[in-house]
């Protein structure tokens, strides 16, 4: 069960570095693709994301999930932070805010912090209670300006 | 092909985004790639443990889908907010058992154009959006913004 202490926790900031390859190969995982190549050339070729507009090669819209799991030592880490029980853990939603573009080369700085934990009574007649735990997280590019604001809901059933 | 304002209407479908079937293998390039490495998605003796009998497809594998739908109908540069609310799992297809599970892992995203309105100066569109499988089962439903030239 999700630590109800654990609200308004601040998981120490983490950088990220926004890396070519790290890029290309999210790019490939959404799409399903085994080779860079068959990839829109905006997420992988420099000379493209330019001429199509973009200051270098940008990131695919969900890239930002990568710094839940890298803040806090990994999904295990916050997990453990927060109490959470894997074995009943479900995320139930996700919203990303985007403020400006995110490139290869920019370093991030993310803070994530839990900002609600409620519960809710199952809606089946079993009584039982689901916990969610809302963490937001604000990712600052080397310049200090906002690009994202990423916010997930987890629940344990 | 930038949407133009002007162009949209309220109500209006953009074109379907269908996936490949999801295998397993697809799971794996996903959680190395996002750093997801919750056991539910590739361990089949973590997923026997809490009762359940096949690994299942990351919910953000298929938030990332249907992020490259939204790219395939807007510019990046011009996405300014998506949010989704997971529905249901999904289970990736069994290679030897191919024809009767490619359905349950292939995933379908539509959008609706459902408001135009000016924010920040701009004129951006608010589009719903909603992932389905092959059995029309639904995944996630969402939202996405973009400004619109």
């Amino acid at each position: 069960m999700a630590d109800k202490s654990k609200l308004g926790y601040e998981f120490p900031p983490h950088r990220l570095e926004v890396e070519k390859g790290k890029i290309a190969e999210f790019a490939m995982a959404v799409s399903q693709k085994d080779v860079p190549e068959d990839v829109n050339p905006i997420y992988t070729d420099e000379a493209a994301a330019k001429k199509a507009g973009y200051p270098g090669i940008i990131i695919p819209p969900t890239f930002p999930t990568n710094v839940m799991f890298r803040t806090g030592g990994g999904l295990m880490g916050v997990v453990n932070a927060l109490g959470i029980d894997l074995a009943r853990l479900l995320h139930t939603e996700e919203e990303y805010e985007y403020c400006g573009s995110v490139c290869a080369g920019d370093a991030l700085t993310c803070k994530m912090k839990v900002v609600d934990m409620y519960d809710k009574v199952r809606e089946d007649d079993s009584g039982k209670s689901m916990e969610f735990t809302v963490v937001e997280t604000e990712m600052r590019n080397q310049r200090g300006e906002l690009v994202i604001k990423a916010r997930s809901i987890l629940v344990e059933r | 092909m930038p949407l133009q304002f002007a162009d949209l209407n309220i109500g209006d479908s953009l074109v379907p985004y269908t996936s490949s079937p999801i295998t397993r293998t697809d799971l794996v390039r996903y959680a190395g790639a996002s750093g997801d490495f919750n056991p539910l998605h590739h361990d089949n003796t973590f997923v026997k443990t809490i009762g359940m009998e096949r690994v299942i497809v990351h919910g953000m594998l298929i938030m990332g889908i249907a992020g490259q739908a939204i790219t395939s109908w807007i510019d990046n540069k011009n996405l300014r907010k998506f949010n989704v609310r997971f529905a249901n799992i999904t289970e990736p297809v069994d290679f030897d058992d191919w024809e009767n599970t490619k359905q349950r892992a292939t995933i379908t995203i539509t959008g609706k154009i459902r408001n135009k309105f000016e924010e920040n100066g701009e004129k951006r569109v608010r589009c719903d959006i909603v992932a389905k499988d092959g059995l029309g089962n639904t995944k996630l439903r969402g939202f996405f913004i973009a400004a619109a030239q």
